[in-house]
């Protein structure tokens, strides 16, 4: 199936129309060499590539230099960029492409493949754990921890990724085209059939 | 629950959004970015923009100074660029605000700013090279030392900015 009819229509479809035209005009004015609209954008994009870079194994300092790298490369690229879904999918490629490069570099030996993933103890929050999780929260926490890495990271990368962007980004993955489309599915799959088998279910 | 069988391609439906949802904001809670981060990019992009002499750090007390990474005590830090060597040493006031008294070399009267995320410093240095910032709030902030003014040329045609460092 192509990707762009597998999309449903979001509901608030118009605060992302309004988005979008947003970000064009902020594209074109940072293209126009200003740097109060190229500094709202990486504002609005920066948590994005911030969760690209650590859902591909980045520790938190190589992943903030990731970003940084990746933004420093659009800033000279910036004038191939023409519409807002284009810089979103030339930015999360980028910021992956980067943290593949600082991974393989072996610049730092870092065991913390998915360290973040241990940073919420799976049934009984250590002393140290300040972070409270609602049930529902932790059911789907418990969840997403036995996924693949594989889907652990595309679940991860999709959730930050607005909408409307999805399919220029899945075709700019370097996927063959359309196959971000059914690994996401299973992993989504994945995810509602771990969900159902909690003790007090979500609901269907 | 649904059942999905064999429906791996099918269109995303309410539900799948809402666990994408739920996704995001579990991220958010458990990995957000580092709050100083956009601060950081933004700093670096208007370094790139500006037609200057961008000082390269060659010398620290504290390795955590520069890179937007933790704070820590009094120290000094060391910028070289092409025309001209910066040092300052950092200080904590009291009021928690920092005093940054720095040495230009070779020694030249220069306008200097310090421009932090809230406000721009301006201030200069002596015949001997010398200035000082006796408050300057703390957070990302870089140094700037203005172009020369034309008579001046000879000690320096070009801005020259640090890198953004944490005070």
């Amino acid at each position: 199936m192509d990707e762009s009819t597998s999309v449903t229509a979001p509901p608030d479809r118009a605060d992302r129309a309004d988005r979008a035209e947003r970000m064009a005009d902020l594209l074109d004015a940072a293209k126009g060499g200003s740097e109060d609209a190229l500094g709202q954008i990486t504002a609005e994009l920066s948590p994005m590539l911030w969760h690209v870079a650590r859902a591909a194994g980045l520790g938190a300092d190589d992943a903030e230099d990731v970003v940084q790298t990746a933004w420093e490369r659009l800033l000279a690229h910036l004038a191939d960029i023409r519409a807002p879904q284009a810089l979103v999918s030339w930015l999360v490629v980028t910021t992956k492409r980067e943290a593949w490069r600082t991974r393989s570099s072996g610049r730092r030996q870092r065991p913390a493949d998915q360290e973040w993933l241990t940073a919420i103890p799976d049934h009984a929050p250590g002393a140290e754990e300040q972070i409270v999780l609602d049930e529902q929260q932790r059911a789907l926490w418990r969840a997403v921890g036995r996924l693949s890495a594989q889907c652990q990271e595309l679940l991860r990368i999709i959730a930050f990724i607005p909408r409307p962007d999805y399919q220029s980004v899945s075709a700019a993955l370097g996927m063959p085209v359309g196959s971000i489309g059914p690994t996401r599915g299973r992993c989504l799959q994945k995810v509602r059939a771990l969900l159902a088998d909690e003790p007090d279910g979500r609901r269907a | 629950m649904r059942s999905r069988d064999g429906a791996q391609d099918q269109p995303m439906d309410d539900l799948d959004f809402e666990i994408l949802d739920g996704v995001r904001a579990l991220f958010e809670r458990v990995d957000p970015m580092p709050a100083e981060l956009p601060e950081r990019v933004r700093f670096a992009l208007a370094m790139r923009g500006l037609e200057s002499e961008v000082a390269r750090l060659v010398a620290e007390e504290d390795p955590r100074l520069v890179g937007a990474r933790g704070t820590e005590q009094s120290r000094t830090v060391t910028f070289d660029s092409a025309s001209l060597s910066i040092v300052i040493r950092i200080e904590e006031n009291k009021n928690g605000s920092v005093r940054i008294d720095g040495w230009l070399a070779p020694p030249a009267p220069r306008d200097i700013e310090m421009q932090t995320s809230a406000e721009t410093l301006s201030g200069s240095s002596d015949e001997q090279g010398r200035f000082a910032f006796a408050e300057v709030p703390t957070g990302t902030a870089r140094l700037v030392v203005l172009r020369a003014a034309p008579r001046d040329q000879g000690s320096g045609g070009h801005s020259v900015v640090t890198p953004a460092l944490v005070l």
